[in-house]
């Protein structure tokens, strides 16, 4: 009994002073931490417009150029996810510095050089599902706007999804240009379509089972895909 | 006192001697076996009884039970050889009587010999457990007489000879054969079956393969069956007249498998007599003998069902498909409700109203008025017809026969919400005409399809029946009112329809008469007066009118038309010649129904009380009208009706369709939305088959538009897809 009082007495004794330890490590880093977000806001200033302090679309179009990446490249958009950047084309302080601080970028060319991690990151499984719904969020630019056009739509696969299921976005880029049923895409048939692709054996389609209550439209796609195979 | 020995004294039983005559046994013995001989030779009367009793007592008593055992069985072999021999001595026919003769004697003297034993068999028999007198009796007659080598096939063979000729139509000596038979019986049920009647079921079953072979070949189903079924008679008969009443299922199964069996499928189709001609030909004896025969058989019965259900689904399935049907809804379904007499008696008739097959005619019917997509819309029009004018002078019952037969056809919709919106449509003309015969029947349907559906299907139907009788008494509430004040002016009949109650129609108005209209507007503010908060606008695309004209010669008629029929006559009390232009400006009638009422008023013979130029059978929109001095006609009342298609043209087909379709859509999805409330979470299948199940009383909803619905309710966060199994969904309180 005496023993156990004893270790218990001594655990705290140890991580005060561990904790003394961190506590200086940390003060030093954020003293370093205040710095860099300095330099960070500075940053956003550079490009923010004046009257609204946000960087607005011109904003970031002159922030790609300085990054000389192209403000259609789909890791603009991951910029914005990482951001966590909720209006499409704009981004406010707060957002700014969640995402620069997590790439530890406070330049241009920092955080420049960090956009290839930023896209290794995104691409990672346990993210991209998350980025892949981002992406249509980030498109509902309007209050209570449920769905997206087609023709945004197929752009949005294009961009999002086109270079790792270039067959499966092709197709479905095509049927949904040729069918008439549907003039606008919800969250639900977005989801579906990734699972689609992450599921079912392409072009071969083996493993589709419409018991398996995928939604409607892939159905009918399904069902284009064969009736044009055979 | 170990030292001392115990002696134990046992007193001896005191021993009798008897003293016997050792020649006692074999003296006795031969008193016996005399006597024996004697009952044989039927020497018994002089015989003592009392006697030879005695003495087989004695020889019992005295030990000699074994001696007296043996001796009884040689005398009684000995003798059985002796008839043995004398009846297979017996020539043709009276071998069997001989047969029987010395089997009741055996069984006299058995008896006879039994009695003077009895002692023996009642201490000395079961001791030594021994077969009793009497069935050792049974027993030598069986081994020595009855299977002897020359009796046992002799025997076999003459009865089976004996039942051949009966098969033939000989008559044979069925008590002889039956005293034959009972013997073998007597002898033990398996002398019976071996010796008998297992070669009787071999022989029967070649004799019936061979000739219903014969019968196949020469006869039509029906001769075969009437055959197969006297057969089958003979044979019941033939057992309850000299055979054991045991072997009557298995001689009946023996010609069931032979004559039925074997031939089932061959008979059912045969060619120009087979089941379907019977049905077609109305054979109901012969169907009920089918039916009779084949339920005795394994499966015989599902051959014949299967049969007659593929028979009703194809007549079904041309009857409902064929153009030429379509062209008249009411022969239509009159067609569909003979289809279901004819079945309904040939099941009651000969089928013995058999449950399965009553489940096979409905789901026949079910299968096939469901092919064409405008069965609802007929059996509606059906009923309208009946309705209108088909019911007329017929009696109560009769009416009551006729609208169960339409609810029978009525159960068999998948669709009944398409049923009940043309039942809407057609009622509401029906009240709103004037034109409904019976208001009883009108009235009982409508309870029937309560009854059927529940009070939401029919709450609509019953408002509008409240809508007649309400406006009947605002009518009589505002003459009673305004009466004396309209004088001699036009007189007004308004129903005052609920919004919501009455199918929905386009609302489309024209302008009234200025003699009408005036009293148009006192009526609604006279109503409005007395009904605060409502709306009231002119449905003059349901209304009608009589109207008085004088024309050429002064000859007077009273017109029946429609309130757009009236209005564009109105316009010739003050002209005599105007152009179409000049008509619809005037009455603001929208053109298609211009055209339709124009035409009815100057095209049709008899009923032209406007002349066009030019004369055509269409109305054109550069066209003249003129009022036809000239019109004549035999009657005083004049109808003019307006030229519509009495069933709905195919685009009004696929609006009322379209209609169908966007009602169902919150029916689908608040039946969706209760199951996944009390559920919580299900898979698609089962939301799917339960949505089903909670509709089918209404309509079958297309599980693709259940998938739909489903989707729908996700977009609008009623439900959600779990997030591991797709096939889930959740609901989100």
């Amino acid at each position: 009994m005496r023993r156990a009082a004893t270790r218990k007495a001594g655990q705290p004794n140890s991580t005060s002073v561990n904790s003394s330890a961190v506590d200086l490590f940390r003060s030093a880093s954020s003293r370093a931490s205040t710095k860099e977000l300095e330099r960070i806001d500075s940053l956003f200033y550079s490009y923010a417009n004046a009257s609204s302090g946000l960087i607005d679309p011109e904003g970031i179009e002159s922030l790609c150029s300085d990054m000389e990446v192209n403000h259609t490249d789909v890791r603009i958009l991951m910029l914005a996810w990482k951001m966590k950047s909720e209006k499409q084309g704009y981004f406010n302080l707060e957002e700014w510095r969640t995402g620069l601080k997590s790439l530890r970028a406070d330049t241009v060319s920092k955080l420049k050089k960090a956009l290839p991690d930023l896209e290794k990151e995104v691409r990672r499984p346990s993210n991209f599902v998350d980025f892949y719904s981002y992406a249509f969020r980030y498109c509902l630019t309007e209050e209570k706007q449920k769905s997206i056009d087609i023709e945004s739509i197929c752009e949005l696969l294009d961009l999002v999804l086109g270079s790792q299921f270039h067959h499966q976005v092709n197709a479905f880029v095509e049927y949904l240009k040729i069918q008439s049923d549907y003039k606008v895409i919800n969250m639900d048939q977005w989801m579906g379509f990734f699972r689609f692709c992450n599921e079912i054996s392409f072009p071969d389609l083996s493993n589709y089972d419409s018991e398996l209550a995928w939604p409607l439209i892939l159905d009918n796609f399904v069902e284009w895909l064969q009736a044009k195979q055979s | 006192m170990s030292a001392q020995k115990k002696r134990n004294f046992q007193i001896e039983a005191f021993k009798h001697r008897v003293v016997v005559d050792p020649k006692y046994a074999e003296k006795t013995w031969k008193i016996l076996e005399h006597a024996i001989h004697e009952i044989y030779n039927h020497n018994a009367s002089g015989l003592s009884f009392e006697e030879l009793y005695r003495n087989a007592y004695n020889m019992v008593l005295h030990k000699f039970g074994e001696k007296l055992y043996s001796g009884l069985v040689n005398t009684m072999s000995f003798h059985l050889k002796e008839i043995s021999k004398g009846i297979e001595a017996a020539q043709g026919e009276l071998f069997l009587v001989e047969l029987n003769r010395k089997w009741a004697d055996h069984n006299k003297a058995l008896q006879m010999i039994r009695d003077i034993l009895m002692y023996m068999d009642r201490t000395f028999i079961p001791s030594t457990h021994k077969t009793p007198v009497h069935e050792l009796g049974l027993n030598l007659w069986r081994d020595v007489v009855i299977h002897s080598s020359k009796t046992q096939t002799r025997l076999r063979d003459t009865l089976l000879e004996l039942v051949y000729m009966e098969r033939s139509g000989e008559v044979i000596n069925r008590g002889l054969m039956r005293n034959i038979i009972k013997m073998l019986m007597d002898l033990g049920s398996s002398v019976y079956q071996e010796d008998f009647e297992k070669h009787f079921l071999d022989v029967s079953a070649d004799f019936y393969r061979l000739e219903s072979q014969q019968f196949i070949e020469s006869c039509d189903c029906g001769d075969y069956l009437k055959k197969a079924e006297r057969r089958l008679n003979e044979e019941i008969e033939r057992v309850s007249h000299y055979l054991d009443a045991r072997s009557e299922p298995k001689i009946t199964s023996v010609v069931e498998k032979e004559m039925i069996e074997s031939h089932m499928q061959r008979l059912v189709h045969m060619e120009n007599s087979g089941l379907v001609n019977m049905f077609v030909d109305d054979k109901y004896e012969d169907l009920g003998r089918m039916y009779n025969l084949f339920r005795r058989v394994p499966s015989g019965l599902s051959i014949v069902r299967d049969v007659m259900t593929s028979y009703i689904r194809d007549t079904g399935k041309q009857l409902v498909t064929d153009p030429d049907r379509l062209k008249d809804p009411v022969d239509y379904v009159q067609r569909l409700l003979d289809l279901k007499d004819k079945y309904d008696k040939v099941i009651s008739l000969a089928f013995n109203n058999d449950k399965t097959f009553q489940n096979a005619l409905n789901s026949s019917f079910e299968y096939f008025i469901n092919l064409n997509a405008r069965s609802p819309e007929f059996i509606s029009l059906f009923v309208d017809d009946k309705l209108r004018r088909g019911l007329r002078g017929v009696s109560e019952e009769d009416i009551e026969i006729v609208l169960d037969k339409v609810m029978m056809l009525f159960r068999y919709l998948q669709e009944k919400d398409v049923f009940e919106k043309y039942y809407k449509q057609h009622l509401a003309k029906r009240l709103l005409s004037g034109k409904t015969v019976s208001d009883d029947a009108e009235r009982s349907l409508i309870v029937k399809l309560k009854t059927e559906c529940g009070y939401q299907f029919t709450s609509k139907l019953e408002g509008m029946f409240t809508d007649m009788k309400t406006s009947q008494d605002t009518m009589q509430g505002f003459y009673a009112r305004f009466g004396t004040e309209l004088g001699e002016g036009p007189t007004l009949v308004v129903q005052v329809l609920t919004t919501g109650s009455w199918p929905t129609q386009a609302s489309t108005t024209c302008n009234l008469p200025p003699e009408i209209l005036g009293i148009c507007e006192k009526f609604k503010s006279y109503y409005l007066g007395t009904h605060t908060g409502r709306r009231l606008s002119w449905q003059t695309n349901m209304g009608s009118a009589d109207l008085k004209a004088t024309f050429g010669k002064g000859q007077k008629h009273e017109l029946n038309v429609s309130t757009y029929q009236m209005c564009v006559l109105m316009l010739f009390n003050n002209a005599d010649r105007l152009s179409y232009r000049d008509i619809e400006q005037a009455t603001e009638i929208p053109a298609v129904d211009l055209k339709r009422c124009l035409q009815s008023l100057a095209c049709v013979k008899g009923r032209n009380v406007l002349r066009k130029e030019p004369m055509s059978k269409d109305i054109a929109e550069d066209d003249a009208f003129f009022f036809n001095d000239k019109f004549t006609s035999k009657l005083y009342k004049v109808k003019i009706g307006t030229v519509v298609a009495q069933r709905e043209s195919e685009p009004e087909n696929q609006e009322t369709r379209q209609r169908v379709e966007e009602d169902r859509k919150p029916q689908i999805e608040a039946a969706i939305v209760r199951i996944m409330k009390a559920r919580r979470v299900l898979d698609h299948n089962n939301i799917v088959t339960e949505v089903t199940k909670q509709l089918q009383s209404r309509f079958l909803p297309n599980p693709v538009v259940i998938k739909k619905r489903i989707e729908s309710l996700i977009e609008r966060e009623f439900l959600e897809r779990d997030k591991e199994d797709r096939k889930l969904y959740r609901y989100l309180a």
